[in-house]
Parts: structure tokens; C-alpha cells; sequence
């Protein structure tokens, strides 16, 4: 899942930023208004943190400017201002929610889940494709009563899978929501990724999970 | 007296009572001057008829008047009495009325009648008229008698037990009257003054409904009497200025909360993701010191927010010293030396040596240190910072000045906002917390002087001070 975190305060950029990456995330960062516009009309993110307060261009701005232009991507605000005006105009902006300075990490983490079970219409914190389980809020994967351990980036490319289970997902949609911008792309460095997550959760006496798609892409959970 | 109420009724029912007293009296001493007088001229009417009637005949009193009559002399009911006096004091004649009595004999200059109060036979307060007169003479001449001897005093009586008795009637009824008009208009005054002060009970109705939390509400005129108006007006001028500065606290400590807010979200984040899992040793010592980097940002600004608190609220006490301007300004220049030649900034102090200001030096210091370090903070890479002094005639000008200001004039209004940064760039740095500028100008006020700001073409950014001579404490 790819997280654009935009916040100018240098210490609560690189401290969330290193948290999110922790726990999965792949996130880009920058500190200017401008800047952040511009990523995120380039990628499609799957939640953008937005501080309200910033340099180049105010958060309010990019939001209303996000929203003009048609993208849906869902916008948590982050602000120190707390008054009742300032959350109603950043929710009526199109903002789909809203954590006030200072907050505790673990909230924000899970209203990020939130928010990307909402854009995946996934109510439930848990994802079930046959017999591999997925805990989205504790963040842990079962293949029948078996646990898997999982590295965070294995966890986060299986779990983008499972939310477009059923669906065909290509290369550069996973290339795009779980790795970040500035890192560098190899070609083959989502193939080589599946082939971890196949060693991980594949079972020789059990039909296969994800399968190859070619030329288009892969595919979790479906019939073959 | 406090109540309002109780002064008006006392004023009114107490002027009230006054003039009916006056007016009672007046009334009172108009009748009874009238009754008497009129009894006083009947009388004197009387006494002259009967001297009239009276005659010297030989050195004989003959009185000509048939009393028959005149039953009043007569008659044992309100009675008449007259009688007749010689020079010598010898009785002549008197009223059958009196019997064996006699009247007190008393008179006044020949022909004025005198009146005198007394009590008569029957008991009954009379009054009576004294007359000295001369009789008519049968024609003979009298020479050797002489005039003298020929006067005759005659005291005629009356009872005035009737008027006596009118006039305390009248007495009565003045003060019975007056007592019920004092009762009735204390009714009629207490009703009025109460339906007069009601508005009075209605503003105070409204100033009661205005709550401390909510100072928007303001008092209506409905109903208000003209002399109410102005206490309205001044009432709702003052909740207005109240509520300005209620919004200006509370916007101020909102900004305030807003401003290490930021830096504690950093904080708290910093430690949490840092605690989320074991690092090693290397990475504890980042987490730490960039913690301590923003406690210490923080405390700058704590500093600098108190400060400011204790500018707000007066509490600053002056020692008034005379100030050598250029040294003031290098030694408060120590502080941001180092930033500038990290950044390659040219600074020049281009206040004359001599020139000297009386005021409070830490004061001052305070404000010049603000504005290095807000020049420092603004000006462009590799860019100038210069400082000047003018000295007028009981007043010091000192200018601050840099290049790289990127504001335009609409936003240099705004720079002694608190709070206002002219890039949000600036945000959250910390230590520049928005609070410089607007700091200088409340010290400068205090200081008895004014801060004015321009910017130049080519981004030349310019504080000027404006500063009294001598310092007022």
C-alpha cells in the first residue's frame, strides 16, 4: 500500500515516515505544498496524510485542488489546529478524515487501515481467499491454522493482492501502491517479490494461490 | 438611600407635602385675614353708627340711639355689647348686654378705630373696637371746654364665636385634605415612579441574560426610554471591546496551543516509532538527539511566548540608562554573528559612535535582538544587513534593514501580527515562532516610542524606531 505523507515540520515528516515504512507502508514524503500537489496527481496513492499548514501551496489548497480534478484518493488531514471551523471546512474540502497534533502513532496507522479498507470496500479487518487468512489489523497471514511470518514488504504486496482478489493486477499497479517513489525500480523487482510471497505461502499438495497471468499481470485466489 | 425608587418617592411626597403646607398656610391666613376683616369692618360700622348717635348736651352725653333697635345689644345669643367712656374715664353709657360688666376700656388717636381680641360675658372669644371720638354739639359754643375734655371713647364688642369656630374648621379641613392628597399621590407617585423605573428592570433583565461565554449577545433598544438609550449604548460599546478582547485571548492561545502543538506531535511520534521495536544503538541516539533538538526549540519558544506574556501585561519595569546606541547594537549582533557567516550574510552598523539615546537598555536590547534575528532569519543567501541611527531634536530613529524580503506591502501590514510569518515556510521552525515582530513593537510602545515597516523596491526590508529621547518611567 503507497502513502503520500506530506508535512513540513522536518522531525514529524522523518519520524512518521520511518513508522510507516515500519509497518509496511511504501510512502513517499516531501515538506512543500507545491511538491505534494504534484505527487500526488502523478500516482495514484492510496491514502495521502496532508498537513494543513505548509509552504508552496496550503494543505486546504491541495486538497480542493486533489478533489477538482477528480481524484478520490482518500485524504487524511493532520493539523495542530483543532478548532470546530477548521474541521469542517477540511472535511467538507473532501477530506475522509481528520487527526489532530499531537496523536498517537498507533491511530494513525489504524486510521489508514481504515481508510484503505474503505477504498477497497473492505469492511472487515480480516481477508479470506480459500484458505489463507489475512489479519489487516494486526497485520498477520494464516495458510489454513498455519502462521505465516511475513517481511513487511512481502505483507504489504500480499496484502494489496488479497484486496484485488479475484482481479488480474499488473506489474505497475503493484509497483506503484507498495514501492515507493524515489526507490529505485528494477524491472523485474515486483517478479522477484511474488517469487518470495509463492516460497512463503504456496503448498505442493494445494492448487496454487496466485498465479501468473501473461503478459498482464497476477492474479490471487482465483479459479484456474 | 440607595433605591432609586425610594428617592424619587421621598423627593416627590416630600415636595408634595411642602407645597401643600405652604399653600395651606397662605390659603389659611387669605381667609382669616378676609373673615376678620370683614367682622372688624361690621364692627367699626357699628361703633360708628353708635358715636354718631351720641351728642354733648351741656356736658350731658345724650345718646340719640333708640338700642330697641339694635337687638344685638339686647340679646343673650351671640350678644353685642358697646359702652361709653368721658376723657376722664368716667362710664357714660353701656349695652344692657353687658349688665354689670364692663369692657376694657382701650383706644387708639382720634377717629382710628383699634381692635383687640377678648373673651366675652358668655364665654365666648369676641373681638372688639376701640373708637375715640368727639361727639357732635348741640351748636353752643363751648370755648371754655376744652377739646380735650369733650372726646368720647367707645368700645363696641362682638362675639366672634362663629368665626372663631369657621376658621378652625377651615383649619381642619386644610389638614385633612392635605393628608389625603399626601396618601392618594404617594398611591398615585409609587405606582408611576414603578412603571417609570420598569425599563430599568428590563436592562438589568438583559444584562443579567449576558453570559460570560458568550459575549456576542448585545441589549435592544425596545421599549427603552431616551435617558435609558445612552447607558445601552455604552453598555454594548463596552461587551463589544470585552468581546474583542475575549476573541483577540482566545485566538492567541489557540495559536499558541497550535504552536507547540507541531513540535510536540514530532516529539511524541519521534518516540513511539523509535519505541515500536528494538533498534540499535546507533538509531536510540538519533531519536534522541533529535528530541532534545525540539525540547530545546520548544523552550525558546516558551521563553519567548512568556516574554511576551509579561510585555502584554505591563509588568515591565525600566531602569532608564543613557544608552551608546552603536555599542548596543554590536553587542546585541554577538548572538547572530555566527548564523550570518555560516549563510554569508554582510552585516554593517552604520549608527555614528557618538550617538546616544536615554532608555531602558535591556529593553531595548530585547527589540534589537529581535530584529537581527528576524533579518537574519529573512534575508537572502549571501545578502546585506544593515543598521542606521538618526538623532532629531528629543527624538532617536534606528532603522534595521535587509535584503531578501519577499513580502509584498499588503503583507507587511500583517508582520506585527502575532503568529504572522510572511513565507509559512517558516513554520513550526520553532524559535521563530511568529512572535518577533509583533514583540518589538509592544516593547517599543512600552519604551514610549513607534515601529514603523517598509519594504523597498529590490526586497529591501526595513524596520524603523522611532524612540523618545528621554524615558518616561
Amino acid at each position: 500500500m503507497r502513502l503520500l505523507l506530506i508535512e513540513d515540520y522536518r522531525p514529524l515528516q522523518k519520524s512518521l515516515g520511518k513508522g510507516l515504512r515500519e509497518a509496511g507502508f511504501a510512502v513517499d514524503t516531501t515538506g512543500d505544498g507545491n511538491e505534494g500537489l504534484w505527487y500526488a496527481m502523478s500516482n495514484d496513492y492510496d491514502v495521502i496524510i496532508l498537513d494543513l499548514m505548509l509552504p508552496g501551496m496550503d494543505g486546504l489548497q491541495i486538497l480542493k485542488e486533489l478533489r477538482a480534478k477528480g481524484r478520490k484518493n482518500p485524504v487524511l488531514v493532520l493539523t495542530a489546529k483543532d478548532t470546530l471551523e477548521d474541521r469542517v471546512t477540511g472535511l467538507d474540502l473532501g477530506a475522509d478524515d481528520y487527526l489532530v497534533k499531537p496523536f498517537e502513532f498507533k491511530e494513525l496507522l489504524a486510521r489508514i487501515r481504515a481508510l484503505m479498507r474503505r477504498r477497497y470496500q473492505e469492511k472487515r479487518p480480516c481477508i479470506k481467499v480459500k484458505d489463507l487468512r489475512l489479519d489487516l489489523a494486526a497485520q498477520r497471514v494464516w495458510r489454513g491454522r498455519e502462521e505465516v511470518q511475513l517481511t513487511p514488504r512481502e505483507y504489504a504486496l500480499l496484502e494489496y493482492l488479497a484486496m484485488r482478489a479475484g482481479q488480474t493486477v499488473s506489474r505497475i499497479d503493484i509497483w506503484e501502491h507498495v514501492y515507493e517513489f524515489n526507490s529505485s525500480a528494477s524491472s523485474n523487482v515486483v517478479d522477484v517479490y511474488i517469487g518470495y510471497l509463492r516460497r512463503k505461502i504456496e503448498r505442493p499438495d494445494r492448487p496454487p494461490l496466485i498465479r501468473t497471468v501473461r503478459g498482464r499481470g497476477y492474479i490471487l485466489g482465483a479459479q484456474s | 438611600m440607595r433605591s432609586l425608587r425610594t428617592r424619587l418617592l421621598v423627593g416627590i411626597i416630600g415636595g408634595m407635602m411642602l407645597l401643600l403646607l405652604v399653600f395651606s398656610v397662605i390659603v389659611y391666613t387669605v381667609i382669616r385675614r378676609a373673615l376678620l376683616n370683614q367682622f372688624d369692618a361690621s364692627l367699626t360700622a357699628t361703633a360708628r353708627i353708635l358715636a354718631a348717635s351720641v351728642e354733648y348736651d351741656d356736658d350731658e352725653v345724650e345718646l340719640e340711639l333708640d338700642v330697641q333697635m339694635m337687638p344685638g345689644f339686647q340679646s343673650l345669643e351671640r350678644p353685642a355689647y358697646y359702652q361709653f367712656w368721658q376723657h376722664d374715664g368716667t362710664v357714660v353709657a353701656k349695652s344692657p348686654s353687658l349688665g354689670t360688666d364692663d369692657l376694657l376700656l382701650f383706644e387708639g388717636s382720634l377717629g382710628v378705630p383699634v381692635f383687640q381680641v377678648l373673651q366675652t360675658r358668655s364665654g365666648q372669644p369676641g373681638r372688639a373696637v376701640g373708637l375715640k371720638f368727639k361727639p357732635r354739639s348741640d351748636g353752643r359754643d363751648d370755648e371754655q371746654q376744652p377739646a380735650k375734655q369733650r372726646t368720647l371713647t367707645l368700645v363696641v364688642a362682638h362675639d366672634a364665636g362663629d368665626l372663631y369656630h369657621h376658621l378652625r374648621f377651615l383649619r381642619w379641613l386644610l389638614v385633612i385634605a392635605s393628608v389625603g392628597i399626601i396618601s392618594l399621590s404617594f398611591l398615585v407617585a409609587a405606582f408611576v415612579v414603578r412603571r417609570g423605573l420598569s425599563p430599568l428592570n428590563s436592562l438589568a433583565a438583559q444584562i443579567a441574560a449576558v453570559r460570560e461565554d458568550d459575549l456576542t449577545t448585545r441589549i435592544t433598544a425596545e421599549h427603552m426610554p431616551a435617558e435609558v438609550v445612552p447607558i445601552r449604548k455604552q453598555l454594548n460599546d463596552l461587551l463589544s471591546r470585552l468581546e474583542a478582547s475575549f476573541n483577540r485571548e482566545r485566538r492567541f492561545t489557540a495559536d499558541v496551543a497550535h504552536e507547540l502543538r507541531t513540535p510536540l506531535a514530532g516529539m511524541r511520534s519521534t518516540l513511539e516509532v523509535t519505541l515500536a521495536r528494538m533498534r540499535d544503538v546507533n538509531e536510540y541516539q538519533t531519536s534522541l538527539s533529535d528530541c532534545l533538538a525540539i525540547s530545546k526549540n520548544m523552550q525558546a519558544m516558551v521563553d519567548n511566548l512568556l516574554a511576551f506574556a509579561r510585555i502584554d501585561a505591563h509588568q515591565m519595569t525600566f531602569h532608564p540608562a543613557q544608552i551608546q546606541l552603536a555599542e548596543l547594537v554590536n553587542s546585541c549582533w554577538q548572538g547572530f554573528s555566527d548564523e550570518a557567516r555560516q549563510r554569508s550574510i554582510v552585516f554593517e552598523n552604520r549608527i555614528p559612535a557618538e550617538m546616544t539615546c536615554q532608555s531602558d537598555p535591556e529593553s531595548l536590547s530585547m527589540a534589537l535582538s529581535n530584529l537581527l534575528d528576524n533579518a537574519v532569519e529573512y534575508s537572502n543567501e549571501a545578502g546585506q544587513i544593515w543598521t542606521t541611527g538618526r538623532q532629531a531634536d528629543d527624538s532617536v530613529e534606528i532603522t534595521v534593514a535587509n535584503t531578501g524580503c519577499r513580502l509584498t506591502n499588503e503583507q507587511v501590514s500583517q508582520v506585527f501580527d502575532c503568529f504572522w510569518r510572511g513565507d509559512s515556510s517558516r513554520t513550526n521552525t520553532g524559535v521563530h515562532c511568529g512572535l518577533g515582530l509583533a514583540m518589538v513593537q509592544r516593547i517599543i510602545k512600552a519604551l514610549g516610542g513607534h515601529t514603523t515597516v517598509e519594504v523597498q523596491n529590490g526586497g529591501i526590508f526595513t524596520v524603523r524606531l522611532t524612540l523618545p529621547d528621554s524615558l518616561r518611567t
